[in-house]
């Protein structure tokens, strides 16, 4: 009789909080909270459809077709066989490289008719034709008419600083090339100039100038533009080579991409000079990939912010609201144990917190299948998705039990909410770390148990947080569901001992 | 008896280092009784304390044998007015009350009918269905009240209950103390005005510092203070010659005239010798018109057990 009492004063004082925990102020950034991934999916699904839409309009073709396509076919082929469509897009790339008819890094330059000078000065305008701006020259050779001797070799030779000792200008006429980077004359200044000195005038019919690739350097740094000049008096110069450099050539790429739509999927096409490179194509909805995106979703924003921070706000509140409004006196004034009103008060919480989350998560997968072709999820239902339902609405309304019951204690035990709601955020959020234990003292060990599908780990994500996301060792679920019960218990025995101990007192009391 | 009393034994209770009450024993027989004492003196704690809204640190309160610590049944023979102004948001003052009977386990239309009924008590019918919030302090105070009663209960608490009551409804509510005291109830008040606590208890219990300082009927409270000379004042034709008269007594220690010679007032150590002497001096002439205590009241009791500290 007394038990009966009990449980119908409970449901009273349930009935009485219900509509507080319904219809506060605070209850409404919980409905936010749980409608959250309902709202995101639903925009989802209606930029599904746009982008569907749009590509029925001009691009569809059959299955059949797309299945047809192979790579290395041409372009114009694959146009006159599936039809044009409106997503077709060319574009070129220019890339720099070195004429395919020159030597590697050696320039010859003929003067002609021959002109006869003492003197013979490299002038380096442009050292490379990348950012780098050091002048690398292997061999500098100046030949006559007959082109048969090198009238430089071993002569005396100035040029600009260089870039160190063993690097100088002499380094240009000692007849090698093969003595890597100290077979080199090579200047950091930006103008920098190279001089021969022949000892008498002499024909010059020819030069030739070895540049770093030459040498066994890269192409890049090989000279972009200089000139050559030439001179009996030291003083007066004739230009015998005009401005030119190391021959690089641009060379065009064409590219092409075709966009295909068969009604399920997206195909890419890429054409590389006419030619099929890569044939990409992808699902519009992927329902295996949008069933990871809910159990990611879920987990880690569903689970670990929604439900706890919507936990937060209506158990905390159940007992320290009152508290802060000075009005908890008037429960503790009717003829009911503490543990009755505990039970009332948590129970209302349950109910609100367990309709809104559980509600919230029907909705999201609704919104979710609702992008998805009929038979798609006609065959969902056949297979996993009214176990995946229930285990989810499960977890969601097992969330708000533990929860509730950590926060409606939390709420008698601590003025300041803040500090418990950060204390337990982190012990769930280093779950993952902590011995097997101590694991099974985390609500969300057991939450996650309950899940029907992983939540995907990304590999890119960083190290922590990865870490940080990382799901504790499943339990099985009837051990999730004990376990978690279990939890729930110990902590509203912890808050019945402190109802107890409660005493009015909106001044102090702690 | 003990059953049917409120018995306090060596209760004391601290707020921190703050002395809340100190070892107070009572014991209070139904009827009307009055916590009287100064703002602090501990009256609230008292009365939170026998509600169980707060917790002794020591001794052992009974409620008519019930523990404060068992609300499920002290509550139900039990109303507390506090002196907590706040309500909470949703009620109403009909809803108030109601959702209060409810956990009583009365029915929703029992319920209805009973906080109809106390509200018509404490004159807020008009007013029922307004949010408690918007009520005034007076409204605020009355629907306190009738939240109390609303169960029909043994032991009424009220603190500070007349406060905010215009003079219509505190006549009204004085009426019904009376009424409950009369059927072998408990009425328990706080009040720190003297003069209605004078007009309405039947006992009062003095408090000062947390601590009980007298109890008991006002009459019986005042005869235990020995040390205190009782004062009386007597109108007659020729006080003058009545006081030189009555200063023949050892037992007088002061007579004060009034200015127009027809009254004294008296202090004496003996109210028995004074009744004698009062008697022989009409017998030999003197026409004596009347005699009326005039410390038989809780400000004078106050005054002399408190004295600065009121």
């Amino acid at each position: 009789m007394d038990r009966q009492r009990r449980v119908k004063q409970a449901w009273t004082i349930a009935r009485i909080e219900l509509r507080r925990a319904f219809f506060s102020r605070r209850a409404f950034w919980v409905y936010g909270l749980a409608l959250f991934p309902a709202v995101i999916f639903f925009f989802y699904n209606l930029s599904i459809q746009i982008r569907r839409s749009s590509l029925q309009s001009g691009s569809l073709t059959t299955p059949a077709l797309i299945d047809s396509i192979r790579i290395g076919e041409r372009d114009e082929d694959i146009l006159a066989r599936l039809g044009k469509t409106k997503r077709d897009y060319r574009w070129q790339s220019n890339i720099r490289v070195r004429d395919k008819e020159e030597k590697s890094g050696i320039t010859t330059h003929k003067i002609d008719p021959a002109y006869e000078a003492r003197y013979v000065r490299l002038n380096i305008m442009v050292p490379t034709c990348s950012s780098d701006r050091t002048t690398r020259i292997y061999e500098f050779e100046v030949y006559g008419p007959d082109g048969a001797t090198n009238l430089a070799l071993h002569r005396p030779v100035t040029g600009s600083t260089p870039c160190s000792a063993d690097e100088g200008p002499e380094k240009a006429v000692n007849g090698s090339v093969a003595g890597g980077i100290k077979d080199r004359w090579c200047s950091h200044e930006p103008r920098s100039y190279l001089q021969v000195d022949l000892g008498e005038p002499r024909p010059i019919g020819s030069i030739v100038i070895r540049h770093a690739s030459a040498g066994g350097e890269s192409a890049e740094f090989d000279t972009c533009r200089f000139s050559v000049q030439a001179t009996n008096d030291n003083k007066i110069f004739a230009t015998v080579v005009g401005a030119t450099g190391t021959r690089l050539v641009e060379e065009i790429t064409w590219h092409r991409n075709l966009v295909y739509f068969d009604g399920r999927r997206e195909v890419r096409l890429s054409f590389t000079d006419g030619r099929l490179t890569a044939k990409n194509e992808k699902l519009l909805v992927d329902f295996e990939e949008d069933r990871k995106v809910f159990a990611g979703v879920f987990q880690f924003f569903y689970l670990r912010l929604a439900i706890f921070f919507g936990c937060l706000g209506i158990f905390m509140n159940l007992f320290r609201g009152e508290m802060l409004d000075k009005t908890l006196h008037f429960w503790f004034l009717a003829p009911a144990r503490r543990e009755v009103l505990l039970a009332g008060k948590y129970g209302a919480g349950l109910i609100a917190s367990s309709v809104i989350f559980a509600f919230g998560t029907l909705a999201c997968i609704a919104v979710l299948l609702s992008g998805h072709s009929s038979a798609e999820v006609q065959q969902y239902w056949q297979s996993a998705g009214s176990a995946h339902l229930f285990w989810y609405t499960a977890a969601a309304v097992l969330g708000c039990i533990g929860y509730g019951s950590v926060f409606v204690a939390a709420g008698l035990l601590l003025r300041n909410p803040i500090i418990p709601a950060a204390v337990l955020l982190a012990w769930e959020s280093v779950n993952g770390f902590l011995p097997a234990l101590l694991q099974k003292l985390s609500i969300l060990y057991y939450l996650q148990s309950l899940c029907p599908v992983p939540a995907p780990v990304d590999g890119d994500m960083p190290a922590l947080l990865r870490l940080l996301l990382a799901p504790a060792a499943p339990a099985s679920k009837a051990g999730a569901v004990i376990g978690l019960l279990a939890v729930t218990a110990v902590v509203l025995w912890l808050a019945a001992l402190a109802i107890r101990r409660i005493q009015i007192s909106y001044s102090t009391e702690a | 008896m003990t059953s049917l009393s409120v018995v306090f034994d060596e209760v004391s209770k601290f707020y921190g280092e703050v002395l809340g009450v100190n070892r107070v024993s009572m014991n209070i027989p139904p009827g009307i009784t009055s916590l009287v004492g100064p703002n602090g003196s501990g009256k609230t704690t008292l009365m939170n304390l026998m509600t169980g809204l707060i917790h002794a640190d020591a001794g052992t309160i009974l409620m008519r044998g019930i523990s404060p610590r068992d609300p499920e049944k002290l509550m139900r023979i039990t109303g507390y007015a506090t002196q907590y102004d706040a309500a909470p948001r949703w009620a109403t003052g009909f809803s108030f009350i109601t959702t209060g009977l409810l956990l009583f386990g009365y029915s929703r239309s029992e319920a209805e009918q009973q906080a109809w009924k106390a509200l018509e008590q404490v004159g807020l019918t008009d007013a029922a269905h307004r949010k408690v919030a918007a009520y005034s302090k007076g409204m605020r105070q009355r629907v306190r009240l009738a939240q109390a009663i609303a169960h029909d209960p043994e032991i009424i608490l009220l603190d500070e209950p007349l406060n905010g009551l215009d003079p219509l409804v505190r006549a009204g509510t004085i009426e019904l103390f009376r009424t409950w005291a009369n059927r072998g109830r408990h009425v328990i008040l706080s009040s720190h005005v003297l003069q209605e606590v004078d007009l309405i208890s039947d006992q009062v219990i003095l408090i000062a510092n947390g601590m009980i300082v007298a109890e008991g009927k006002i009459r019986d409270v005042r005869e235990e203070i020995q040390e205190h000379p009782s004062q009386f004042i007597v109108r007659c034709d020729d006080a003058s010659r009545v006081a030189s008269l009555l200063f023949d007594e050892d037992h007088v220690t002061e007579i004060r005239l009034n200015e127009d010679r027809l009254g004294l007032l008296v202090m004496t150590r003996d109210r028995e010798h004074f009744s004698r002497s009062i008697g022989r001096i009409a017998t030999n002439g003197h026409v004596i018109d009347s005699i009326i205590p005039a410390d038989e009241n809780v400000d004078a009791l106050y005054e002399y057990l408190i004295g600065e500290g009121k």
